[in-house]
């Protein structure tokens, strides 16, 4: 494994982004490696958007910042184009309900997740977005074991545990193999 | 050990309560609120007391009123609620009441920025009340599982020189989430470097006598020892005196007491490629030098020469690392400019003293590593269309 | 007071260093007398004081612990120490009318709102003396002090039917009383009842100042005049006249009929400690 893992998972109030990072920062904790997880978030700071980043190391970690994602989860369009050029290596996986305009000029891969669309088609509703964006970034995350994951949304979300693992698969298997 | 993700804010609260708190009073204010809620839901369940004040200047001397009557206490906030607690803070230094204090720095001045990092108050910490003649222990940690060390530390401290600490971090410490060891036995905290002093009562008659010793019991009232305490110059009953030379006595021991015993703050900092004298010295404290450490190690593997000395005990201030000429670089989060004050004071004339400041957000690696290869080649320093200070 | 003082006062600190004429000593014996006569012994009481005439002349004074808080905070300290000490312990507090009305009311309300065991003594000289005699929030309307040299024209806690107390009483205070200095054996009584209240009590008390409130107001610094002039304008509750501007004796009394700070705050964390523990 590299020296540092980092996902910057970025969107709006409400969506979750901040329990994003906490579920997959519990998940690398279990796995008993070295966590941090910034949360900025609130309209007082930099036009209203939310922000987890995570970095994962073996090592102690001195940075907590994450400035250049391995994966990006951008979950609204002025969180996309605020950090898309922070990757350079890594891969942006985005929802597309909200992304709706795609900056092709990028070097790096960029994959959508139609996590809110997938939602209200499966469940009815879109509070399993959420889910569904975990597993797909699941699918890209070499360093955590997927039932890890899983274990910690179903730890940090106590309700719902049967439509959290089908939204989880869901996302999960939108792709083949490690990405 | 039982391993958490948890705040900075969780690491504090646990932290406290390993030293032996059982007493907080706090008033809410972003970033330091979680700690008070936290408080408010571990304390009663170890038996300990959590309050509310109704403002910051009652939380502080609800504190002192608690710690004079035997209870290990603490109080937390931001910038704007540190400010008052000058009145409560004074008087506790002059009664030498041991008391922690933390601090969760935000972008100031005023109300500022409420959700993000500021490090505005370095000298406030150090004068946090009117006078003069006195000394102050500040600690500042750089991560949530050093809070709670530093925590433990803190009160460990208060305890032996009779008052109050002020642990300094910042929004990113106790808002942050980490990986967080909790000890779970004596045994546990001890393999931590986790040090307790345990409440003493001092038994008179002379409660404040003039000398620099530590390890002297604080006043404890409801004991009957005849104890006094006051605002006041004190004479060592506790008399108030109009007297130079009893006030002379008393800011004696407030001053030496601490400066006398710097053995115990020593080791209260962090060397990183530091052995083999670098070219250039990168100084800072509280979460931006974990920014610094990274961009320092990352500057080597580019051939730069560079090391970094991170402050963990800023006051009292701790001249002995900056002895010898050299570069350094002082990072802050603010515009203005404290630390490197300080650093450009102890550095003497010979050395060169840089300042680079941020606020509200930390320096990224990138932006560091280009200004140590400037500074090192003597080139002039902007960056983001900000000149910076010539120090 | 001889033996009140052999018994319970600090030999350093008599006689005190408060001006000539002076009536703070005749509210101070009072709140000694009292003590004695509840059979209270001098480790039964921590004394606190403030800042100001009231504060610095009767701090040190108790032979038993002692302590003086920053100007209008004592009851915030008092309030910290009343839950580390046991309910036993009693805490009175000597004061003054600034500490207390002014730069302490949010701190003193607070206590009265959770009825903290206090018994808080307001020995009110009318105005900031100590520092040369400027008006404060009790002062007579009219009066000339050194910050109202045309006379005290702005409205405070006393004025136009306004009285601090009501304040106190309807944030959660349990005893209330007022006097003069003069009021003699009545004053001692209503102490005795504000210690013995389990809970937030406050006994407010006029005393003369011959050295800035007499000489600028009425224009001697001679104790009796200042004497016979408060006395002028005190009368019992129910009693008063046109001219009166202080009504003595008790004015609200729920002693021990709603839970105190302390207790309710122990009470509550062995409830929580109990019901947590695995």
């Amino acid at each position: 494994m590299k020296v540092r893992t980092e996902i910057l998972a970025s969107g709006f109030g409400g969506q979750g982004v901040v329990r994003l990072g906490q579920i997959i920062g519990e998940a690398a904790v279990k796995e008993g490696y070295r966590v941090t997880m910034l949360k900025s978030h609130g309209t007082e700071m930099r036009g209203g958007y939310v922000r987890s980043q995570v970095v994962i190391s073996k090592e102690p970690i001195d940075s907590p910042i994450v400035e250049n994602p391995d994966i990006f989860a951008a979950l609204s369009l002025a969180a996309y184009n605020s950090f898309k050029h922070l990757v350079t290596r890594g891969i942006i996986l985005y929802d597309p309900a909200f992304v709706v305009e795609i900056d092709d000029t990028l070097t790096c891969r960029q994959k959508p997740v139609p996590a809110k669309d997938l939602s209200v088609q499966n469940f009815g509703r879109p509070v399993f977005a959420n889910t569904i964006m975990l597993g797909a970034i699941s699918r890209h995350l070499d360093v955590l074991n997927r039932d890890t994951v899983l274990e910690s949304i179903l730890h940090v979300i106590p309700k719902f545990h049967e439509e959290n693992k089908r939204a989880f698969e869901i996302g999960y298997s939108l792709f083949n193999g490690k990405g | 050990m039982k391993r958490y993700l948890e705040t900075g804010n969780f690491a504090i609260t646990e932290g406290a309560i390993l030293a032996g708190c059982r007493f907080f009073a706090g008033y809410p204010i972003t970033p330091a609120t979680e700690i008070a809620e936290a408080m408010s839901r571990r304390l009663p369940q170890v038996g300990g007391i959590y309050l509310q004040g109704e403002d910051e200047c009652a939380a502080l001397h609800l504190c002192i009123g608690a710690s004079l009557g035997g209870y290990k206490a603490m109080t937390a906030t931001s910038g704007p609620g540190y400010i008052l607690y000058a009145d409560p803070y004074g008087w506790a230094i002059g009664c030498e009441i041991p008391l922690v204090i933390l601090n969760s720095g935000r972008v100031g001045p005023v109300s500022g920025i409420t959700g993000a990092p500021g490090q505005g108050e370095f000298y406030l910490t150090r004068y946090p009340t009117q006078g003069g003649n006195y000394e102050t222990i500040v600690l500042a940690p750089n991560s949530a599982q050093e809070a709670m060390a530093i925590t433990v530390e803190a009160f460990y401290l208060s305890e032996r020189f009779r008052t109050p600490v002020t642990v300094l971090a910042d929004q990113l410490i106790t808002d942050g989430f980490e990986d967080i060891s909790v000890p779970e036995n004596e045994d546990e905290m001890k393999d931590m470097g986790f040090r307790i002093w345990p409440r003493k009562i001092n038994r008179g008659p002379n409660f404040y006598p003039p000398t620099d010793e530590i390890d002297i019991p604080p006043v404890v009232l409801g004991h009957n020892t005849g104890a006094l305490c006051s605002d006041w110059t004190p004479t060592e009953e506790g008399y108030d005196i109009e007297e130079v030379e009893a006030h002379h006595k008393h800011a004696h021991r407030l001053i030496y007491k601490i400066r006398n015993h710097r053995e115990l703050f020593s080791h209260l900092h962090e060397k990183k490629f530091m052995d083999d004298d670098p070219d250039l010295i990168v100084v800072s404290y509280g979460t931006p030098s974990r920014v610094v450490n990274t961009a320092v190690a990352r500057a080597r593997q580019e051939g730069l020469k560079v090391g970094a000395l991170r402050l963990i005990n800023l006051w009292p201030f701790p001249d002995e690392h900056f002895q010898k000429r050299n570069k350094y670089l002082v990072v802050e989060l603010n515009w203005d400019g404290q630390l490197v004050r300080e650093v450009q004071r102890a550095a003497g004339k010979d050395s060169e003293v840089h300042f680079t400041g941020c606020c509200g957000e930390l320096p990224t690696v990138n932006d560091l590593i280009e200004i140590f290869e400037k500074i090192l080649k003597g080139q002039p320093l902007a960056r983001k269309g900000w000149q910076l200070e010539e120090w | 007071m001889d033996y009140l003082a052999r018994k319970y006062l600090r030999p350093r600190k008599i006689p005190s260093t408060a001006c000539s004429g002076c009536g703070l000593g005749i509210n101070h014996k009072a709140v000694v007398q009292a003590i004695y006569e509840l059979g209270l012994e001098v480790e039964d009481v921590v004394w606190g004081t403030s800042i100001g005439c009231a504060g610095r002349q009767t701090f040190g004074t108790w032979k038993g612990d002692g302590f003086a808080g920053t100007h209008g905070r004592v009851y915030a300290i008092a309030r910290g120490l009343r839950l580390a000490l046991p309910p036993e312990k009693k805490i009175i507090l000597t004061v003054g009318d600034g500490d207390a009305f002014g730069i302490g009311l949010l701190h003193l309300i607070h206590a009265a709102r959770c009825n903290a065991d206090l018994t808080v003594i307001v020995n009110d000289n009318l105005g900031y003396m100590s520092t040369g005699g400027q008006y404060g929030w009790t002062t007579p309307y009219g009066s000339k002090t050194d910050s109202s040299p045309y006379g005290m024209f702005e409205q405070n806690l006393m004025s136009e039917g306004m009285d601090v107390l009501n304040i106190l009483r309807y944030a959660g205070a349990t005893f209330l009383a007022r006097h003069v200095s003069m009021d003699g054996y009545r004053v001692v009584e209503s102490i005795k009842k504000g210690i013995q209240n389990r809970g937030f009590s406050l006994i407010h008390i006029i005393y003369p100042c011959p050295t800035n409130f007499g000489s600028r107001e009425l224009g001697t610094r001679s104790p009796l005049k200042i004497y016979k002039w408060i006395e002028s304008k005190a009368a019992p509750l129910g009693e008063e006249k046109e001219e009166t501007l202080w009504a003595t004796g008790i004015y609200y009394d729920a002693s021990n009929s709603r839970p105190e700070f302390s207790e309710t705050i122990r009470k509550n964390i062995e409830r929580i400690r109990r019901s947590t523990a695995a």
